[in-house]
């Protein structure tokens, strides 16, 4: 991202959720992401998730820019590169967790027999092979988290956005998810996740902080570097606070 | 694939909003229902029973009205000119050869003696017309046919049965040859009518737009030698003109007689047009025709809508209809908006993973369409009930009753393959134009949003 700004118009109220923010992210990276509440984290992974448009500044996902895409290439792209993780979980509740992670197999338009292969491993690789009947509500937060870890991972993303993943958890279940998330990342999908937990924070390659909807510090974490990268992630810290 | 998919995404919105889900097939049923049982009274009375000959088929009117305009002011039309003709004008008009085929005729009826023991006489109606009734009005024979020309003028004694007189007086056997009698006279049989019912009864409108056909068919000529009595409609339209005895109908401008020609070609129909402004302006000089020459040659559709064979009524209750079908999509469109609103979190999770505006669209307009199908189901079933209702209200069946009554009273009130076709389209137009905001709205939204409220 480059220099990409966020402004909410409410009649004459002008709020900057994100100001001339800049952030690089190398792939395989695991990026932590902190701050206080209001401080523009959620915008910044609705914006990276292509969930919200922005003003004004230029984001390149996998090498494409994706700044000013028509809905339905975001969708699409939405779709194959990117793998969302909630703190809420937001499983359907109705469905059953077979069916959940099957969702967005479906906008891509992939076989049966295909989605069944990436469902069952997805299912598989997050440990709830022997639970894909129960539906939501028949499992534990933690669970239902993994459910959601591998709807994410059924696509087979570029990169996983995960706000605040472990937020509605204790502290046993937070760690199975960061072991998991870590597992993933190992594997080779880049993480950028949302929290309010340091501890966590720590657990990554790289932990930034945003205040006030600009980029306030960006530190290295306990996690060593991806082998890829080499080096500590690259940051253009645009108005950064260090 | 995707179809299915949103197909049974449907089934499970149903799942979990029974109640909703209630109350919109309710609402659709409801409308389509109503606008069904209407619709299809209209269009049993908007019917055009002989289509395929609509270009040759003509009415014939002429004015022959006195200058006395009392009473006029009552009408809806007086511009209309007498719908039926006067006994002198119809057998003018009939000596042109200009038509293909002419018809003059009206309602008569006859006391019919059975011969059979134990059996009393009984009246029928008939129909005093010329010979070319049958071919011009393609009237469908079961034995034999109608009779020739000459037949009206001598007049020969012979007649037609519908099938319904011959099934009652010769248990549906092929009677041509045989006798019956009429009025003590003795008639040979010369042709049966099969059933044979179009609606509406386009060819004499003055006794009911709507009615049964005649039972028996008596050659014209019967008319003058026999002096019979109209049993439809008669109306003097000059001062002067009094409905006396039979001989003086023949000369006065009193109107009882249908009158129809098959013209084939516009060059002969000017000329036929011709031929009769030429008449009533020559009738001008012994005092007749004093209104402003104002004859009529009309085809089918133009002749029923002179005579306003549809109906207000029907007019309006199929507005009336239309109207609260309008309204039961307006609430269709307010619940569907509650419902689709309601399920925003999980469309706008939907959106995160990659759905598109148009699959979201597309999933809830099979929804509602999923909806409106069922509605129009329920509403076509509800249509069907209405209509049978009306039948059994309407027809209150007699011990002696033609079975042609009893079919002209289903013919009135029933639902053809072109109505349940129309019924599904209506339901699915109904289901597309109740859902198209509320999907469009729903699939406008940003993705984020609904995912904050989730």
């Amino acid at each position: 991202m480059q220099a990409v700004s966020k402004v909410f118009r409410m009649d004459v109220v002008e709020t900057h959720a994100l100001k001339s923010f800049s952030l690089k992210v190398e792939p395989h990276e695991f990026v932590a992401i902190t701050g206080p509440s209001g401080s523009g984290k959620t915008t910044f992974l609705n914006v990276a998730g292509l969930l919200e448009e922005f003003s004004s500044g230029q984001y390149l996902l996998d090498g494409k820019d994706v700044s000013r895409l028509k809905d339905d290439d975001r969708s699409r792209i939405r779709n194959e590169k990117i793998g969302f993780i909630f703190q809420s979980f937001n499983l359907i509740p109705d469905l059953n967790i077979y069916d959940n992670v099957e969702v967005p197999l479906h906008y891509r338009g992939i076989n049966a027999a295909d989605r069944r292969k990436r469902v069952g491993a997805a299912l598989e690789r997050v440990g709830l092979a022997q639970r894909m009947k129960h539906v939501p509500a028949q499992l534990s937060g933690g669970q239902q988290q993994r459910a959601a870890i591998a709807r994410a991972l059924a696509g087979d993303p570029r990169v996983i956005l995960a706000d605040e993943p472990t937020g509605n958890l204790d502290t046993t279940m937070s760690g199975q998810i960061m072991d998991l998330l870590e597992e993933i990342n190992g594997a080779g999908t880049t993480i950028l996740m949302v929290t309010h937990n340091p501890d966590l924070a720590m657990r990554a390659h790289r932990h930034i902080e945003i205040v006030d909807g600009q980029l306030a510090a960006s530190r290295a974490g306990n996690r060593a570097a991806p082998v890829a990268l080499g080096h500590a992630a690259t940051v253009t810290p645009i108005g950064a606070r260090q | 694939m995707m179809l299915k998919h949103d197909f049974l995404l449907a089934l499970r919105s149903f799942r979990r909003n029974p109640i909703l889900t209630a109350l919109m097939v309710s609402a659709i049923a409801a409308g389509i229902g109503a606008a069904m049982i209407t619709i299809t009274i209209y269009h049993a009375r908007a019917g055009h029973p002989i289509w395929w000959k609509e270009d040759r088929l003509f009415a014939v009117a002429l004015d022959n009205r006195g200058s006395d305009h009392t009473g006029e002011e009552l009408q809806r039309h007086p511009e209309y000119p007498p719908d039926q003709l006067t006994f002198r004008d119809a057998r003018a008009l009939y000596r042109s050869d200009i038509p293909d085929r002419a018809v003059m005729m009206y309602r008569t009826g006859r006391v019919v003696d059975s011969g059979k023991p134990g059996v009393r006489p009984f009246g029928v109606f008939a129909r005093l017309t010329t010979a070319d009734f049958f071919p011009m009005f393609e009237v469908p024979m079961l034995y034999g046919t109608g009779w020739a020309r000459v037949a009206d003028t001598t007049p020969e004694p012979v007649v037609v049965l519908s099938k319904h007189l011959n099934d009652k007086l010769f248990n549906g056997a092929n009677s041509v040859g045989r006798t019956v009698t009429l009025n003590g006279r003795q008639f040979r049989v010369l042709g049966v009518v099969d059933t044979w019912m179009p609606q509406p009864k386009y060819y004499d409108v003055t006794v009911g737009s709507f009615d049964v056909a005649e039972d028996l068919y008596i050659p014209f000529g019967w008319s003058t030698a026999l002096q019979l009595q109209t049993w439809g409609s008669i109306s003097c339209v000059t001062p002067d003109a009094k409905i006396g005895g039979f001989e003086s109908l023949l000369t006065s401008d009193c109107v009882m007689l249908q009158y129809w020609v098959e013209i084939s070609g516009a060059a002969k129909l000017r000329r036929f047009k011709q031929f009769v402004d030429n008449y009533t302006l020559d009738q001008k000089q012994y005092g007749r025709f004093v209104r402003p020459t104002n004859n009529y040659i009309v085809d089918i559709p133009t002749w029923l809508r002179l005579h306003d064979v549809i109906g207000d009524e029907s007019r309006i209750e199929a507005v009336l209809a239309l109207l609260f079908l309008a309204v039961c999509i307006l609430n269709t469109v307010g619940l569907m908006l509650a419902k689709f609103l309601g399920a925003a979190p999980i469309t706008g999770l939907r959106r995160a993973l990659g759905a598109s505006r148009k699959q979201i669209v597309r999933q809830h307009l099979t929804e509602v369409i999923v909806v409106a199908a069922a509605g129009g189901v329920i509403g076509l079933a509800l249509a069907r009930a209405g209509l049978w209702a009306i039948r059994v209200m309407t027809f209150i069946p007699g011990p002696d009753d033609s079975p042609d009554k009893r079919a002209l009273a289903e013919s009135l009130s029933h639902m053809d393959y072109r109505m349940v076709a129309l019924a599904i389209a209506v339901s699915l137009l109904t289901g597309v134009l109740a859902g198209l905001y509320p999907a469009w709205r729903i699939g406008k939204a940003p993705p984020a949003s609904f995912l904050k409220a989730q």
